[in-house]
């Protein structure tokens, strides 16, 4: 039935697990996967102060390098599963935003992704870009945890 | 990858739209299904006045009754299908945690229900007892659309 799966990943522990499962069910139903790791466009400070010259540049330089680390170890897992795997990096302050239009581009049938992300476990609630993802998705997504 | 998928329903339209989904997804798989319907236990009304015990087992009858009625269509549908299909009939309070129970009880390793239920689509968010069992599932929660 769900032909196309996206993993999106924040490269979390969590997400990372999520990852691995979603491949594995997608060698189990015979689907595809495309991995997706959003890096934010803007690095906001605290004080309306200047930034200084370069460390913009620095930093997203650093955040692509990291995303590309993870993409490429999501695509050597799914080929280790013998997966069909596709990898997309985005740029976007709005993670869900990007997960949500990324799935649609691309005509992704389910989202699987882990119920929280990088910024832990928040006492009883679900991840904040999860519930996002889950409020705006017109495509069903599968929450593992 | 899944074996068992618990699918609660609450009769509403949209929740048997999911279920018709649920039990395809599971015949692609080669899965089983519980299905699951949770009813109030307690009456409330908004005065505090003696509630005769007549009513109350009259109101607890018919709750089951209805619950008997979406707890065939899904036996039907499963059977239309080919698919193998237990149902359980719970009064909890709180759905959720009726679905969760249920879910560890029998041993399902997803539970799959619409984002929104009898309660209708709230602007932009997910239903609540969709978000409940989210919150609280320690097992894996595919939210369809």
């Amino acid at each position: 039935m769900f032909r196309h799966i996206l993993l999106p990943t924040d490269g979390s522990p969590l997400s990372e697990a999520a990852v691995e499962k979603g491949i594995d069910f997608a060698k189990s139903i015979n689907a595809r996967v495309t991995g997706l790791c959003v890096v934010p466009k803007q690095y906001p400070s605290y004080y309306d102060a200047e930034i200084p010259g370069g460390f913009q540049e620095k930093a997203e330089s650093e955040c692509k390098e990291n995303a590309k680390i993870q993409l490429a170890a999501l695509k050597k897992v799914a080929q280790g599963a013998e997966v069909a795997c596709d990898v997309v990096m985005e740029t976007s302050d709005q993670p869900y935003e990007a997960i949500v239009n990324v799935a649609e581009q691309k005509g992704c049938d389910l989202i699987m992704m882990a119920s929280h992300g990088r910024r832990g476990i928040g006492a009883l609630l679900i991840g904040s870009e999860t519930q996002k993802v889950l409020t705006h998705s017109k495509i069903p997504v599968l929450v593992y945890r | 990858m899944f074996k068992h998928i618990l699918l609660p329903t609450d009769g509403s339209e949209i929740s048997f739209t999911t279920i018709k989904a649920g039990i395809r997804f599971a015949k692609s798989i080669g899965a089983k299904v519980t299905g699951l319907c949770v009813m109030p236990l307690q009456f409330t009304f908004f005065v505090e006045m003696e509630i005769p015990k007549q009513a109350l087992e009259q109101a607890s009858k018919r709750c089951k009754e209805v619950a008997e009625t979406y707890l065939v269509a899904i036996e039907k549908e499963a059977e239309k299908t080919g698919v193998e299909c237990n149902c359980v009939y719970e009064t909890n309070d709180c759905p959720y945690e009726a679905i969760i129970q249920i879910a560890e009880q029998k041993c399902c390793d997803i539970i799959m229900m619409a984002s929104h239920g009898r309660s209708g689509v709230g602007a932009l968010l997910t239903g609540s007892e969709t978000q409940k069992v989210l919150t609280h599932s320690k097992i894996p929660v595919l939210v369809y659309r």
